[in-house]
This record gives structure tokens, C-alpha cells and sequence, in this order.
């Protein structure tokens, strides 16, 4: 009888140490210190190349394994207009995303800046259109969608005629050169 | 005195006393922790299964509580949207697919076979099977919420917010696996139930003279076999949908959106029944008991059953009035469904003569079944209300429609259910339960049930939808939300007073002896609890009441070997004995192979190569299951 409500107990407590990882969490709204600091990216003279702020480390670097930002990120690319240029990914105006080629560099704080600050020959700046968290939402899913390997956490597809397979279904179009 | 059996010994020359000893010693399960895992008894494992079931039951119960903590008051800080989301899927999910369906199939696992009068269910290892295959489908929706993976998109999972688009990472992916799971150990016992009925009747049970809690049981299993297949090929559309880019719900690319609102409600009204007439066949079970006569109208009575069991089929569109139907559609659905109506009204005039014939004896169980009669009525009145269309396309999706289902589900299913549990408990321990609390239980929860979800049909007609996780203090809801509130914390003292006085008397209850009720049908002729082998000598039934007919004596028939597990097959129609058949021993193969399953089908969350790889281990599970034994069966 003992053994079985030190079993019970174990079990139950197991549970609650389980409560403990949040897998999934969804912060819906950031806490206005935490986004603001999200802004503070070191990046290189020439703009391309940098660290990202601590506080993106210190928060689990969320912003490229939680599939709630990932999507979050994907719905923003379509509602801020990035298909005008870049399509579904594959470029038009603007240089494709999935060919695996970046022309100012693949890292994410690279693509925050270029999303951020702008890119000379047409690429416009969004620092005024999205918070800093967005913008990080929408890096992050632009940099999935270029990876090299199937992600783990990806978008799905969408509900519209297909142009390409799935985010969570291909690698970038081609691997880079070395 | 030697007791090892003869090689084809028969029960027909043995004594009582020696006779038990045998039986015992071919049907009794092995202590230990082997014995646990691999029993086939159908008692054991429809305990198991009742007692996880009303631990999701009260898990469900604790999820509520919290939701309406949050209602309690306008603008609820307790639960933030995202977990409310989780936290309302997850108790309609576990109220549904972990407690509804399962509980009544295991009180039919454990009374069918009694009250047939065999020694084993039908297949008793995929019975085994489907008892893991449960409890892992609940552990996996259960363990993913309490890491925060929980379903987020309520308990029908409408496409397009559950499908790759929108239903973001892995939440859903874990929804239409748990759907999987119970689904595949519902459908086992469907068809565990639906052979033991046809073919395990002892000798003489005729068509005409089955107890109506069997007859349930029978349409019930046959609506399951009919109708899950439905919602796996929909979970299954739409994992392949999330997993492997399919297109079978993405209209642009030639799918269908209502596609999974048809395949969903071709299986979510069917549920509905397979709920309600199990209960239905409870309370046909209990009545006679209580009113001291047999249930006036036998035939109308299982006429009303399939009729039930039929007509479930032709209304499932009722759920979709406001998708946009066309006119003739919607008169069809609106027709069929208020005749529905019809079968249930027979039932419940079937019943009211009865007890106006009879000399009604107000214990428990009956307190309940009267509970039943004035809750369930008001929901199949209202539901005759949103069988209407232009009604229903006011009250589509707001808390009328709430109120609604708890009065069919809580008054049509778990009202009875408890008066069964009330009524069973001897038969299940070999104890009662305590009348004193027993009475404070049904008034308890009969007046808090009423309470709070009487005002929620107010709440809906003054525009509060469903799953909203707040509200604005002008929106003048307060006030009935704080009643419904208070009136549910005392529906949950009402439901741990039944858990605490079922605890209790599991252990220190008084004694009950083997027909505490008086009952005429034929679990109440083997000892309570019964012993492994059910019965020592298989019955012979003269009539629809055997117990109140047969006198002191119930006539018994002799001739099954006492060497081995065998049991008696009879015809499907006059229940005339047929073959000696043997029935399967213990075996840790459905276990292998349960986990095998859980192996492929967690995998398949992840990776669609998990298919692949994973049907190699449950081929192999499978095939050590099937290995042809070698012993003869089938003699006549």
C-alpha cells in the first residue's frame, strides 16, 4: 500500500516538474523592456554580419525553433507586402529567398538588419512598419524558408494554389557553394 | 482428492466445490505484475477501464472549474487566451473521446458477458489491446497539455483552423493521433461486443428474451463500426494534410473545406448516440429492479433502439445549418431531426408506463434515473429548438448551444451512468454504496447541474458566445456568469462526494450478497464479485426475466470441458448451442503489439517516415500475436 502512493506520488510530481516545460508557449505580448532590448543587434561596419542582442540568447533563441513565431512570421510576409517583390520566395523584382544564395549574408541578424534598415537597390526599411519582435518573426521565417535542411519547426502550407512544396516539406533549392 | 483435470474432462459429473476449484485453475488470472499486463479477463480490464475513464472524467471536471474560475467575472485574469483555447479543447476532448465512449463500453465490456451469460468477451485478447490502446491515446492528449502542447482548436477541429495554415506546430498533429487511438480500441470493442451478443447468448436467449442493455450495446457497437471509420479517415486527411503537403481540405488545389464537417459530423452525431443509448439500455437495465415489474413494452422498445441507431445517421448536417446549405437540404436535416425525436419520446412513454404500473422503490439508482427523465427532456426539447433552421442560425455558436449539449450529454448519459454505478457497484466489488450519501449525491448534483447550465440557455440568448475567454463588463453577462460559477464548484462537490463514497465503499462498504436489488437478469446469478469464470455452469434462460421466472432453481446446462477455457457458441436468433469454442489465455502479445502501435502512430506526429519504419515492429508484434497455437478448436 505504501509502495503504491510512493509510486502515486512520484508520478504526480513527475507530472508537475512536467508543467514546468512550456514547449509551445505563445507569448502573445512581449514585455515592452524585453522588446526593446530585442533591437540591440551588434552588426559589422559593412552591414552584413553581427551578433544578435543577449536577450534573444537568454530568451532560447525562440524566434527560429518555435513554430508560433515561425508562423506568426509567415503571416507577416504576406500582409506586409514582401510577395510583391520576392513572390513566394522564389524572387521576382527582388532576389529569390530559397535559392540559397544571400547576397548580405544568411545569418538572422543579418536578415533583421536587412529587413530592419533596408538594402540598397530596393529592399525598403520596415523599422517604422513592425515592431522590433515582428521583425524578428519575419527573419526567422525567412530564414527557414532558405535552410538548407527540412526544419524541425516549420510553417505548413498554405491554403492556396501550390508554386513551390510546403516550408516544412523542402530545403532550399540549392545548397550553397563552398 | 486429485484436482488436476483429465485430458477432455466435462463440468456434467463434477461436483460444485471440486468443479470451481478446476474452473479457477484454468480461468483465473496469475498474480504478479505478468499476470497484470497480460490478462484477458474481461471483468479486470473493463474495471481498468471504468476507473481511467473517471479519472478523465474528473481531470475534465478540474479544466471546467478553471474556465469558469476565468468567467467568473468580466475581464478574468486566471487563464490567458491562448491557454483557455487549450484548456476548452482539451475538456471536450477528454469529456468526449476519453470518458463518454469509453466508460459506457466498458460497462458493457464488464456486463455484456454476464449478462449473456459467458465466461469470457469475444476476442479477449484485442480486448486487452484496446484497453492500452485507450489509456495511451489519453495519456498522450493529457501529457501533451500539461506541456503546453495541448489542442487548441476545439473539440471538432474544424479545417481551415486546423489545418497547416493555421493550426500552428504540433498541437493538432497530437488531436488527430489521440483521435486515432481511441478510435481504434472503441471499434475493437465494438466488435468484441457486437460477436459476444450474436454468438455467446447462453442457450435459450432468443432474439426476444436479450435484456435492452444488451440490445444498447448491440446498435451502439453496430453505430461505432459504422461510423468512427468516418473520423479516422478525417483525422487521417488531416494529418496527411499538415504532414506530407496533401490537399484534401485546401479548396484552391481541389479539396473541400466542408469536407471535414461532413466526415466529422457523419461520426460526431452517430456519437452522440453512442453515448446516449448505452445509457438508454442502463436505464431499461435498472428500472425493473425498482418498479418491481418488467419494462412495459419490450418490442417498441428495441424497435425505438435501431430506430435511434438508424436515424442517428440521417442528420449529422444539422451542425452545419449556418455553412450555407441549400433550401431542400435544410428541410431534410431540420425533418430528420426532429424525428429523431420520435424513438426517444417512445422510449421515455415506454418508461413513465412502466413506473405507473409498477411500485417504484426510491433508491439511488432510481433517484437518478428521475434526474435523467427531467434533464434529458429539456435537452431534447431544446434541441428540437435548434433543429430549426432560422433559430439555429441565431443561436449557432453561442451559449444556448452550450447549455444544450450539457443537458443531452450531463442529463442524458452521465446522470444514468451514475445511477448504473449506484446500481453495478455490488455486482463490481461485492459491496454497496452508502444510500445515506448516495441521496446527497443525486440531489446534490440534479439541483447544481440545473443551476449551472440553466442560465447558460439565458446566456446565449442575451449573445454570449462560445469560447470566449473573457468578456466586457457592458456586456451585463456578470451577473448569471458569477451563478453559473458557484453553482459549478457545488456540481463539483457534488461529483467528490461520489468519488469519496466510491473510494470508501470499495473497501469498508457493507456486504451485498449476490442479488442486493432483486434484479431478473443474469449477472445477478453468479456470485458478486463474480468469479473469473463467470459462471460455473452456463444458464439456461426460459424467459425474458430469468431471475424472477426460473424460482429457486435456475436451470443450468452441463457439457464444456473443465481442462481448458472453452465456452458455449448458439445461433444468432434461437441461441441454440452450437459448438464448444475455447476462448484465449493470457498472453503480453496485445501489449507488445499495443506498444508497437503507440511507437508508429506517436512517431507519425514527427516524421511521416515513422509509417514506414514503425510497421515493421507492429508486423512483428502482430504476427508473434497470430502464431497459429496448437491446440484443436472448433469441436461441435
Amino acid at each position: 500500500m505504501d509502495k503504491r502512493w510512493a509510486a502515486l506520488s512520484t508520478l504526480l510530481l513527475a507530472l508537475s516538474l512536467l508543467g514546468g516545460c512550456r514547449v509551445e508557449n505563445r507569448e502573445t505580448r512581449l514585455d515592452p523592456p524585453l522588446a526593446e532590448a530585442l533591437d540591440h543587434i551588434a552588426l559589422m561596419p559593412n552591414g552584413i554580419g553581427g551578433t544578435p542582442p543577449e536577450i534573444y540568447t537568454i530568451m532560447g533563441k525562440p524566434y527560429r525553433t518555435s513554430s508560433f513565431h515561425l508562423s506568426q512570421g509567415k503571416r507577416l510576409y504576406e500582409w506586409f507586402g514582401c510577395q510583391a517583390c520576392h513572390g513566394d520566395g522564389q524572387g521576382g523584382n527582388a532576389p529569390s529567398l530559397i535559392d540559397g544564395w544571400w547576397n548580405y549574408g544568411p545569418d538572422l541578424t543579418s536578415i533583421y538588419a536587412s529587413i530592419r534598415d533596408g538594402r540598397p537597390g530596393g529592399m525598403p526599411a520596415f523599422r517604422n512598419r513592425l515592431t522590433n519582435e515582428q521583425i524578428w518573426q519575419l527573419a526567422g521565417y525567412v530564414q527557414v524558408m532558405g535552410a538548407y535542411s527540412p526544419p524541425s519547426a516549420a510553417p505548413g502550407r498554405s491554403d492556396r494554389p501550390q508554386t513551390r512544396p510546403a516550408e516544412n516539406r523542402a530545403p532550399a533549392a540549392s545548397a550553397p557553394l563552398r | 482428492m486429485n484436482t488436476m483435470p483429465q485430458p477432455d474432462q466435462r463440468d456434467a459429473s463434477l461436483e460444485d466445490a471440486r468443479l470451481d476449484i478446476m474452473l479457477r485453475q484454468v480461468w483465473d488470472t496469475p498474480r504478479g505484475l505478468w499476470g497484470a499486463l497480460a490478462t484477458v479477463d474481461h471483468k479486470v480490464i473493463a474495471r481498468r477501464y471504468i476507473i481511467t475513464a473517471f479519472v478523465f472524467l474528473a481531470f475534465g471536471g478540474v479544466l471546467a472549474l478553471l474556465m469558469r474560475w476565468q468567467l467568473a467575472r468580466p475581464e478574468g485574469q486566471l487563464l490567458g487566451p491562448d491557454v483557455y483555447n487549450q484548456a476548452f479543447t482539451v475538456h471536450g476532448t477528454s469529456m468526449m473521446f476519453l470518458f463518454a465512449v469509453p466508460v459506457m463500453e466498458a460497462m458493457a465490456v464488464y456486463l455484456v458477458p454476464l449478462m449473456v451469460g459467458t465466461r469470457n468477451i469475444a476476442f479477449p485478447r484485442l480486448n486487452a489491446f484496446s484497453y492500452w490502446m485507450y489509456l495511451v491515446g489519453g495519456i498522450l492528449l493529457w501529457g501533451a497539455f500539461i506541456v503546453d502542447l495541448g489542442p487548441d482548436i476545439g473539440w471538432f477541429a474544424y479545417v481551415p483552423l486546423a489545418g497547416p495554415q493555421y493550426g500552428i506546430g504540433k498541437r493538432v498533429d497530437i488531436w488527430a493521433q489521440m483521435i486515432t487511438f481511441t478510435e481504434i480500441s472503441a471499434l475493437a470493442v465494438a466488435v468484441e461486443i457486437v460477436v459476444t451478443v450474436l454468438k455467446q447468448r447462453a442457450p435459450g436467449m432468443s432474439l426476444d428474451r436479450i435484456p435492452l442493455f444488451v440490445w444498447a450495446m448491440l446498435v451502439t457497437s453496430f453505430i461505432v463500426i459504422l461510423a468512427m471509420p468516418a473520423v479516422m479517415v478525417a483525422s487521417t486527411s488531416l494529418i496527411l494534410d499538415r504532414l506530407v503537403g496533401t490537399h484534401f481540405f485546401n479548396p484552391a488545389e481541389g479539396g473541400d473545406v466542408l469536407l471535414w464537417q461532413h466526415l466529422f459530423w457523419f461520426f460526431g452525431h452517430p456519437e452522440v448516440y453512442i453515448i446516449f443509448l448505452p445509457a438508454v439500455g442502463m436505464i431499461s437495465a435498472m428500472l425493473p429492479a425498482f418498479v418491481r415489474r418488467p419494462v412495459f413494452g419490450y418490442i417498441p422498445m428495441v424497435l425505438a433502439l435501431v430506430g435511434t441507431g438508424i436515424l442517428s445517421f440521417g442528420l449529422w448536417v444539422h451542425h452545419m445549418f449556418t455553412t450555407g446549405l441549400p433550401r431542400l437540404g435544410e428541410s431534410f436535416f431540420t425533418a430528420s431531426s426532429m424525428a429523431i425525436a420520435v424513438p426517444s419520446g417512445i422510449q421515455i412513454f415506454c418508461w413513465l408506463a412502466t413506473i405507473w404500473y409498477g411500485r417504484p422503490v426510491y433508491r439511488v439508482p432510481f433517484l437518478f434515473i428521475l434526474a435523467f427523465f427531467f434533464t434529458f427532456i429539456i435537452g431534447g426539447m431544446t434541441g428540437v429548438m435548434v433543429a430549426s433552421v432560422p433559430l439555429d442560425t441565431q443561436l449557432h455558436d453561442s451559449y444556448f448551444v452550450v447549455a444544450h449539449f450539457h443537458y443531452v450529454l450531463v442529463g442524458g448519459a452521465v446522470f444514468p451512468l451514475l445511477g448504473a454505478v449506484y446500481y453495478w457497484f455490488p455486482k463490481f466489488t461485492g459491496r454497496m454504496m452508502s444510500e445515506r450519501i448516495g441521496r446527497w449525491v443525486a440531489g446534490l448534483l440534479f439541483v447544481a447541474f440545473n443551476f449551472t447550465f440553466f442560465p447558460m440557455h439565458l446566456l446565449g440568448l442575451l449573445g454570449m458566445p462560445r469560447r470566449v475567454y473573457t468578456y466586457q463588463t457592458e456586456m451585463a453577462w456578470g451577473g448569471l456568469n458569477l451563478f453559473v460559477s458557484v453553482s459549478a464548484v457545488m456540481l463539483a462537490a457534488g461529483f467528490l462526494l461520489f468519488f469519496l463514497d466510491a473510494i470508501r465503499s470499495a473497501r469498508h462498504g457493507e456486504p451485498a450478497g449476490d442479488n442486493p436489488w432483486g434484479a431478473a437478469t443474469l449477472e445477478w446469478a453468479t456470485s458478486s464479485p463474480p468469479p473469473s469464470y463467470n459462471f460455473a455452469r452456463i444458464p439456461l434462460v426460459q424467459s425474458a426475466d430469468p431471475l424472477w421466472d426460473a424460482g429457486d432453481e435456475l436451470p443450468v446446462t452441463s457439457g464444456l470441458r473443465v481442462d481448458r477455457r472453452e465456452l458455449l457458441v448458439t445461433t444468432v436468433g434461437g441461441a441454440l448451442p452450437e459448438a464448444r469454442e475455447s476462448s484465449p489465455r493470457c498472453s503480453l502479445w496485445p501489449l507488445w503489439s499495443a506498444i508497437a502501435t503507440t511507437a508508429l502512430l506517436m512517431g507519425s506526429i514527427v516524421t511521416p517516415w515513422a509509417v514506414v519504419w514503425g510497421s515493421v515492429p507492429v508486423a512483428i508484434a502482430l504476427i508473434g500475436w497470430f502464431w497459429p497455437g496448437g491446440s484443436k478448436e472448433d469441436e461441435s
